[in-house]
């Protein structure tokens, strides 16, 4: 046999076909790969838009919205949300010295004697009722010693049903009250009681009367108005209300949002990242140095979070009444960056014994370059997930610390602080409440989903599954 | 219940159907118990009830003692002024009555009592003045060792026989003869026949005392009533029984046969859920903090009322040298801008409390009419240009450009804290003054205030007695409760002048100069005056709301049909 000997003309090239070799998948990159799959996850796309949104809005919301959060209108207390109210301009109210009479002749209270007192007659109001002030008098009654003024804000049912006790005269002599008691733009049913000390008229007269929407000329400067009494002004919308010393919502919301957001973001990153390096680093080297770092964090776990918030606080000199965003931020990366150091120690502890590593060992590869090119990179999926469920927790104790009153300092709204002051009055102005509330669960939610999408996108293995 | 219906079924499926009509026999028997127990539970267990004239209360704590010689708690006065009875009382008026003592005279330092011969023990003995001197002189006497023994300082030698420096017999009161009392003052002391209704003046008879063996007023056995109503039962923690004493001199005029308290618990959802039940007469817990309290009783319709508990608030400055606010014109700056009633009507906005413009709260008595129409105070003018006239010259004198962040402390109630945060936007916003809040708990906040530890502070002071003394002297420079430190050889002069006399003009007139003095140098911003609201059955009609003793009095109440 002729051992075979190629000649030239055995192996010509083909011509190139166009379209033979077509690659079915277009190569991606990691990156690529997980913003593709994480695309196709509706709620997770749907909450980075809101976080987008919402940190939008912590950035540029305070010049959209150009209201002081700390303006208290107190010509507008804890009112619900409202668009283009209008109000009267009237003339400074002064000081109104009421009406007295020459005080009728006091009976002698006999305890056995049955009531002889009238229905109070004629209540009328002086001047026009608006939510400045309503000034009543009336009819003077035979043998009162003093006279109760009840105000409802429907007709009264019975003489139990009267409403709120606004207050009594001094003496029979005074037949006037003023009532300047948070007026609302609504009608007021009046009633005015004779009293001898001991008994009540029996009977008892009622009034409607219709409160208009006002303010002061010298509150319409205040507010940089121009106008006289009479006019007819727009007041400022306040689409989310307002709280119970008159501050409008949104604007409390906007400014909360930047210390809820800075302490939710801020904080988790730097306790990631203290986390990693300390993770990386004791599981990269293993041993002895792995134990004895382990047994560190293992102690840190064990320290109560509060206690040492609040020690932080006396440690940086915070007296009573300052922000305690600083020590907070500091009591959070120190006491939360365990969880991450032990994540990352036992995905490092196991990645440096895939063989790809062993290989590249074996080409001579340093422990930076091991570090950098392939540990890093491999726990980045597990460590994004961390971060994003981090944000929550963070965001929930900024809520939790500031309700409880170690958190920011009053006048600076935090979300968390808000829904403490809105908590006490969400029988009567529940959207005091609800709309911090509504933004830390929504907040918390969306970073939730987020963290559970970026899993799915960012696991490797969870590929083959699909 | 609805166990036994679910049961049902099952028994009549599983057995014979013979056990159905059984069992429904015995369903409806156990129904028909049930309704009875519940109708004869509810006829022993109402608010009121006319045709016996009986009431049932609730309490938010039980007496801590009952003995009027020790003195004691709020509860325990209010219990001890309905079954006891002084040398004089209060009207449902207010005003002084005669009660053992038929009438009095009083010259200088020297007070003299003509008690009233049917006023007995409910023994049957009757009220001495040696019942009088025996109390008098067991309340001082150190071994004692009475919370309210400074009281009776102002009776000749209270004072040195409580300090163990002189014999209990030295003190300044005697029996004449059994129906005559002589008291030697220590000084003119214009408020004394006030003092007479307090419970640490009553009387003591000496052989009941001493029979007790120290367990005078401990339970029901150990006592002695003299008062319109008596103690029939005690369990203690649990539950208090009082009836009418029929030995009571003026018993006609008491109406009220019985007042039980079956509950007693600190928890006043409860105590207002049992007065919607129609189980108690009175819940007077509904302290209207927030509109919100208020809310449930208009719900349901409820009367409320109201009544002052006389206690005054007011912002209290700290004077001491090193802080900024001993600066006179600082403190008028922040004065000439705060408006009490924007506070309470807009800020606060609970029913009733009435603005402050004085240390003095409007329901004082003063010489013939009320103290404050008597003295009325210049209601303050709001200026801000004159407050930042004084800031200027508060700078200056100072030597700040800008005044450094003052503290203001309170306490964490609600109210305070809503003040606080008023205050705060009011002080930067008129005057560019940043104050920082201090929240504490009540007893923190009460340390802070004797050490000194703030600039402003949210504080507030309820009478002892009867007279606008004992507002005045808080701020005189040896009382230890002037926290700020203020002190003013010249308001000390009128608080003296007013102390050492026993004419009415020339203490008031001294005390209306103190009102002023305190306006006019800024030691306090008066806030409000405080009321109370209650709900009460519609038929229980002459309770009596008072602002010093028991805040309640049950004496001239009645059921009415």
């Amino acid at each position: 046999m002729n051992p075979y000997a190629p000649k030239a003309g055995d192996f010509t090239p083909v011509a190139r076909q166009p379209g033979l070799i077509t690659n079915p998948r277009p190569s991606q990159s990691y990156w690529q790969d997980a913003w593709l799959r994480l695309k196709q996850n509706k709620r997770a796309l749907l909450s980075l838009y809101l976080i987008v949104a919402l940190v939008l809005m912590t950035l540029v919301g305070p010049w959209l919205w150009q209201q002081d959060p700390a303006y208290q209108d107190l010509d507008l207390i804890s009112q619900p949300p409202a668009y283009g109210e209008t109000a009267l301009v009237v003339a400074d109210p002064g000081i109104w010295a009421g009406v007295s009479v020459d005080p009728p002749t006091l009976i002698t209270v006999d305890s056995n004697a049955t009531s002889s007192l009238a229905a109070t007659a004629q209540i009328q109001t002086v001047g026009s009722a608006s939510t400045q002030y309503v000034r009543l008098r009336w009819e003077p009654v035979a043998g009162a010693g003093f006279y109760l003024v009840y105000r409802n804000d429907h007709a009264p049912e019975s003489s139990e049903d009267l409403g709120l006790p606004l207050g009594q005269t001094l003496t029979a002599a005074e037949v006037s009250f003023e009532d300047r008691l948070q007026l609302r733009a609504q009608d007021y049913w009046y009633t005015v009681l004779a009293s001898n000390g001991l008994q009540e008229a029996p009977g008892f007269t009622t009034v409607r009367i219709p409160v208009q929407r006002s303010i002061t000329e010298s509150q319409a400067q205040d507010r940089k108005l121009h106008a006289n009494a009479g006019d007819t002004v727009t007041l400022r919308s306040h689409p989310f209300g307002t709280d119970s010393l008159g501050r409008d919502l949104l604007a409390r919301i906007i400014e909360g949002s930047q210390v809820s957001l800075f302490i939710g973001i801020v904080a988790p990153f730097l306790w990631v990242l203290l986390g990693t390096v300390y993770g990386g680093i004791s599981g990269y080297f293993g041993g002895t140095i792995d134990a004895a770092m382990m047994r560190v964090t293992d102690f840190l776990i064990a320290l109560p979070f509060l206690l040492f918030m609040i020690l932080f606080r006396i440690g940086f000199g915070i007296g009573p009444g300052e922000s305690g965003i600083v020590p907070m931020l500091l009591a959070l990366v120190l006491l939360r960056w365990e969880d991450t150091a032990r994540l990352v120690r036992g995905q490092v502890l196991q990645i440096r014994e895939e063989a790809f590593v062993q290989a590249a060992r074996l080409l001579g590869a340093q422990p930076l370059y091991l570090i950098f090119r392939h540990m890093i990179p491999n726990t980045i999926g597990p460590l994004l997930v961390n971060l994003t469920f981090s944000i929550p927790m963070a965001i929930f104790t900024e809520a939790f610390l500031s309700f409880i009153g170690m958190g920011v300092a009053p006048p600076t709204p935090s979300w968390g602080s808000m829904s403490n002051e809105g908590l006490k009055s969400m029988l009567s102005s529940p959207h005091e409440l609800l709309f911090p509330a509504i933004f830390i669960s929504l907040t918390v939610l969306t970073f939730n989903l987020l963290g559970d999408g970026l899993r799915d996108a960012l696991d490797s293995r969870m590929r083959s599954r699909e | 219940m609805l166990y036994l219906l679910w049961i049902l079924p099952l028994l009549a499926d599983h057995k014979s159907r013979s056990y159905l009509p059984w069992l429904l026999r015995l369903f409806a028997a156990l129904c028909l118990l049930a309704t009875g127990v519940q109708v004869w539970a509810q006829t022993q267990d109402q608010a009121v009830d006319f045709a016996t004239q009986s009431i049932q209360l609730a309490m938010s704590d039980e007496p801590r003692s009952l003995n009027s010689i020790k003195a004691v708690d709020a509860f325990g006065i209010y219990i001890v002024e309905h079954i006891m009875d002084g040398l004089l009382r209060r009207d449902a008026n207010h005003q002084l009555v005669p009660a053992v003592a038929e009438r009095w005279e009083m010259h200088g330092t020297t007070a003299r009592f003509w008690l009233r011969h049917n006023a007995l023990w409910s023994d049957g003995r009757p009220v001495t003045a040696h019942d009088f001197v025996f109390a008098w002189r067991t309340v001082v006497d150190p071994a004692t060792a009475s919370e309210y023994a400074s009281m009776m300082y102002v009776v000749k030698n209270g004072e040195a026989i409580n300090s163990g420096k002189m014999p209990l017999a030295e003190l300044g009161v005697k029996a004449l003869d059994d129906y005559t009392l002589e008291v030697e003052l220590e000084k003119p002391t214009g408020y004394f026949l006030q003092l007479m209704t307090f419970i640490v003046f009553f009387p003591a008879r000496e052989d009941f005392y001493t029979a007790q063996h120290g367990r005078y007023f401990a339970d029901v056995e150990n006592m002695l009533f003299n008062g319109p109503f008596t103690l029939t039962k005690w369990v203690h923690g649990a539950a208090l029984r009082l009836e009418k004493n029929p030995s009571y001199w003026n018993r006609d005029a008491v109406h009220l046969n019985l007042i039980n308290i079956p509950y007693i618990t600190n928890d006043s959802a409860a105590r207002f859920s049992l007065f919607k039940d129609g189980k108690i007469a009175v819940e007077d817990g509904l302290v209207g903090i927030v509109t919100e309290q208020l809310h449930g009783a208009l719900e349901n319709r409820f009367r409320i009322h109201s009544h002052s508990d006389g206690s005054q608030f007011y912002v209290e400055f700290n004077l001491r040298p090193q802080r900024p606010t001993s600066n006179l014109n600082l403190r008028k700056a922040m004065q000439a801008v705060f408006d009490s009633q924007e506070l309470v009507y807009k800020v606060l906005g609970i029913p009733g409390y009435i603005p402050g413009h004085s240390l003095f709260p409007v329901y004082l008595q003063g010489v013939k009419a009320k103290f404050r129409q008597e003295y009325p105070v210049p209601l303050p003018s709001l200026d801000l240009a004159q407050a930042r006239r004084y800031l200027q010259k508060a700078k200056q004198e100072l030597g700040v450009d800008n005044i450094p962040p003052l503290s203001i402390l309170a306490d964490n109630r609600e109210i305070n804290i809503l003040q606080t945060q008023y205050l705060q936007s009011l002080f930067k916003r008129t005057l560019d003054i940043d104050l920082r809040v201090d929240v504490q708990s009540f007893k923190q906040r009460l340390d802070k205030m004797h050490t000194g530890s703030f600039d402003l502070v949210i504080a507030g002071w309820g009478p002892d007695y009867d007279d606008p003394m004992t507002f005045a002297d808080l701020f005189a420079s040896w009382n230890g409760n002037n926290h700020g430190l203020y002190n003013s050889p010249l308001y000390d002069s009128y608080i003296k002048t007013a102390q050492d006399t026993d004419d009415q003009q020339i203490r008031m007139d001294a005390m209306s100069k103190a009102q002023q003095l305190l306006i006019d140098e800024a030691v306090i911003l008066p806030t409000y005056e405080r009321v109370i609201s209650t709900v009460q059955h519609p038929q229980l009609q002459g309770l009596v709301f008072q602002q010093t003793g028991a805040q309640m009095v049950l004496t001239y109440a009645r059921v009415v049909e």
